[in-house]
């Protein structure tokens, strides 16, 4: 998305005079295609061959036990359209989706502006919002499922000895409450890898820029507004789009706090097709809502590198 | 702008400080119960920190499940991958920073594209490639998985990396004599060395904390990475936290030290990768 920036930065200078442009010239031929065959061939491998094999069997009538059994045209979509349960589980994860990277993104623009802060003890706040990234997610959620036990956890203990409550809370029960729950936890991890991206992108605005607005009589906000925003525009742009893809496709934190469950209530389309394809062996169903949830994603994409392409 | 500064000085503090808290809750619940017995994990009143401190949970847990094997596999995962995704997003990453070429759009296009798919949304069609392979049930199915699944990610840094170097270095050493191939050893990858611990410790992150496709591709016990093999605590009525949290450590520590380890290069290496000066 952004190579070609970094690449037109890099393009070739005729500094080195007649015979570095000829070598230049010469080294074009086939060479380039060399040097991107082993990567060109991992991704064809790994990811285009799946991909040509999932429209398949979305288009396939598949036995329980995987075997195709030929072609079906749309019908694996229509069944997975005409059930209610998808249309619900596509609700959950337009919520999931937005509220989490929408939360993540104003946090970590106040996160990176106080990270940026001269104040003691800063190094130390900086290593601790790596190990959210570091840690598995699977190990981060499973502990936010212990904290919110009905019997054991710590949330509940903290909430009756500040007597902000009497009974216990059955968290993880209720998808009224357990849906928050995991965008919370959603946004507990999203927050390091956004958080960095804004203070890297905060370390790259030129100290003048304040100065002037400041001698402009700008205060904090409208520094925020016409200076720190502008300026953070791209990794702005790159955390979105990012965050929206790993996001969408999360899997471990509703997998291991809720399973998507009471009945698909907290499912998203991701853990609701691998429940299709790896616990009720519909393959053929769970091949169709990949197929729906990859155009989706890269519907998208599209709106976004137009967008970016716009602008260059 | 510093008087201002000032003024909210103890009030950034304290907000830096309750970030500091909320961060590290959790895994210090983790630590806590993780040195706690099994009968003060489920007593009731709940306590945060064990009354009796005890180790033997880090020692139960060798003989419990093959947690040797679990971290020997999560070591093979996470090492092959990072080997192979390096053996192709180098070069690949050193061409698109360098040459121009017919086609190269459309490779950018193409990672893009591979970035958009999470391995859960190809597992049905992956299921049956890898299957194809005979590499069902084999970390070496994972390696291969892992590494495709950061060639996007990798590629980024690395050609955002290498863009960075000066291109007037290697046209120097060609004219030395050097081939263009001892130009890049010797020149550039040297230089490019912080992108390239960047990449490997992401890769090796990534592919050491990665679940869902291992999930779906291992089965036998002694084949499972770390990720994987924490759910064999638990059990079809209870958990066993105690071990799930010492195997948690376990797991967890290696890749936090590394982490850790690369923060300066982590800021250098965003900014190379993704943010125009």
């Amino acid at each position: 998305m952004n190579m070609h920036n970094g690449a037109a930065a890099a393009e070739p200078k005729p500094a080195g005079g007649r015979r570095t442009r000829r070598r230049l010239r010469l080294a074009g031929g086939l060479a380039p295609y060399l040097w991107l065959a082993p990567s060109l061939l991992l991704i064809i491998l790994v990811t285009i061959f799946p991909i040509f094999e999932l429209f398949s069997t979305a288009l396939s009538k598949v036995s329980l036990s995987g075997v195709k059994k030929g072609y079906v045209g749309l019908q694996n979509f229509s069944n997975v359209l005409r059930d209610p349960v998808f249309w619900g589980v596509l609700k959950n994860t337009l919520i999931w989706t937005v509220g989490v990277v929408g939360i993540s993104t104003v946090l970590s623009l106040g996160i990176a502006q106080l990270l940026n802060q001269e104040f003691p003890g800063r190094r130390l706040v900086r290593s601790a919002l790596i190990v959210p990234w570091a840690v598995s997610l699977i190990i981060t959620s499973v502990i936010w499922r212990w904290i919110l036990d009905y019997h054991y956890g710590a949330l509940n203990l903290i909430l009756q000895k500040l007597h902000l409550i009497d009974q216990n809370i059955y968290w993880l029960a209720s998808p009224a409450t357990s849906f928050p729950a995991m965008i919370g936890v959603g946004i507990f991890v999203t927050i390091p890898f956004t958080s960095f991206l804004f203070l890297a992108g905060l370390q790259a605005i030129p100290g003048e820029l304040y100065e002037s607005a400041g001698v402009d009589g700008a205060n904090g906000w409208s520094k925020f507004v016409h200076v720190t925003l502008p300026m953070l525009r791209q990794p702005l742009m790159i955390s979105t789009v990012l965050n929206t893809i790993y996001v969408f496709n999360s899997f471990p934190i509703i997998w291991s706090m809720t399973k998507g469950e009471p009945v698909n209530q907290t499912d998203t389309i991701i853990t609701y097709l691998y429940k299709l394809a790896f616990v009720a062996h519909k393959m053929g169903d769970a091949a169709a809502v990949s197929v729906i949830s990859f155009l989706l994603l890269l519907l998208f994409s599209v709106a976004y590198i137009g967008l970016v392409m716009r602008r260059e | 702008m510093q008087r201002t500064l000032r003024r909210n000085k103890a009030l950034v503090t304290a907000a830096a400080y309750a970030l500091l808290a909320v961060l590290v809750f959790p895994y210090l619940v983790m630590l806590l119960v993780a040195f706690k017995s099994k009968a003060e994990v489920y007593s009731i009143p709940p306590t945060f920190l064990p009354i009796n401190w005890t180790l033997s949970n880090f020692v139960d847990i060798w003989s419990k499940v093959p947690l040797a094997d679990y971290l020997l596999n999560t070591l093979t995962i996470s090492g092959g991958a990072t080997v192979l995704t390096l053996l192709c997003a180098i070069p690949a990453g050193y061409v698109l920073a360098r040459m121009r070429f017919a086609g190269k759009r459309f490779y950018l296009y193409l990672i893009v594209v591979t970035q958009m798919f999470s391995p859960i949304v190809l597992l049905v069609g992956l299921f049956r490639e890898i299957q194809w392979f005979g590499l069902m049930d084999s970390v070496w199915g994972l390696v291969l998985t892992n590494a495709a699944f950061n060639q996007a990610f990798a590629v980024w840094i690395l050609s955002g990396y290498f863009a960075t170097i000066p291109y007037e270095l290697e046209q120097a050493a060609w004219l030395d004599g050097c081939t263009k191939w001892q130009a890049l050893r010797r020149v550039t990858l040297p230089l490019a060395l912080p992108g390239i611990i960047t990449t490997v410790i992401f890769v090796f992150i990534a592919a050491w904390n990665e679940f869902a496709v291992a999930l779906t591709f291992i089965t036998t016990e002694t084949n499972k990475p770390l990720t994987v093999g924490i759910y064999a605590f638990f059990g079809m009525y209870d958990v066993q936290w105690q071990y799930v949290f010492a195997t948690s450590l376990v797991a967890i520590v290696p890749v936090v030290i590394l982490f850790l380890c690369i923060e300066k290069y982590l800021i250098s290496g965003l900014t190379a990768g993704g943010v125009k000066h």
